[in-house]
């Protein structure tokens, strides 16, 4: 499963993609994977925001294998 | 109906050209034209800005303008053109970042206030973020809202 990183989080990781290994069903066990297995994004993943198929999504919300999942800091644009 | 109506969704390396969005978003049944436009900021306090660089989810930025559209159409059903457009890469003091451009009628049929409204929307739900340059270096600028649902 990709991630795609945006601003902060794309410096820190010095990637624009991240590839989670193993299942996640939902936004909480994506972000427990990254918490997981990109332990220097930790905790700048813990206050940024998902979004799957460019909305906005929420703990609960279910993931899917082939969804578009990307993670981001609060925006700053305008 | 509203859907015929001009809407202009961007989000764009090029220069903003502010005339042309005006025009772009003028029918024949509009009397006023309200333009809200942001602008590289040289000075903030005794902070200095040398220039600043944006970068855009670009597929998802588009839906949320779409969406912020449609959302000012909604509060605002006297309005009739629409144009959300935000520039992305490095831009120097003064040059326009942003646009938010809204014809109706008359001045008092909504569109100041769709204006106000679209920008502050964009400032909350738009994925894009900016850096800032500075004399001393350059830092991510993290903006403050977090998206509920819904948004």
């Amino acid at each position: 499963m990709k991630v795609k990183l945006f601003a902060t989080l794309k410096e820190r990781a010095g990637a624009p993609e991240i590839v989670l290994q193993g299942a996640a069903t939902t936004v909480a066990e994506v972000r427990q994977r990254i918490a997981e297995q990109y332990p220097h994004l930790a905790a700048l993943a813990a206050r940024s925001i998902v979004a799957v198929n460019h909305q906005f999504a929420f703990d609960a919300d279910p993931v899917h294998p082939d969804d578009e999942i990307a993670l981001f800091p609060p925006v700053s644009g305008g | 109906m509203s859907t015929a109506e001009p809407t202009v969704i961007e989000i764009t390396a090029a220069p903003i050209d502010l005339n042309a969005l005006q025009r772009a978003v003028t029918t024949p049944r509009d009397g006023a034209v309200v333009l809200f436009t942001g602008t590289v900021r040289g000075q903030t306090g005794d902070v200095e800005t040398i220039q600043l660089e944006y970068e855009a989810y670009t597929e998802m930025a588009l839906a949320k303008l779409r969406q912020i559209a449609e959302e000012m159409r909604a509060r605002f059903p006297l309005i009739h053109g629409i144009a959300l457009v935000q520039r992305v890469g490095a831009m120097e003091v003064g040059e326009p970042t942003v646009a938010v451009v809204v014809s109706a009628s008359h001045r008092g049929d909504g569109a100041f206030e769709a204006a106000r409204y679209g920008i502050d929307r964009l400032k909350q739900i738009v994925p894009i973020w900016k850096k800032e340059v500075r004399p001393d270096g350059s830092a991510w600028v993290e903006g403050d809202y977090m998206p509920a649902v819904g948004d």
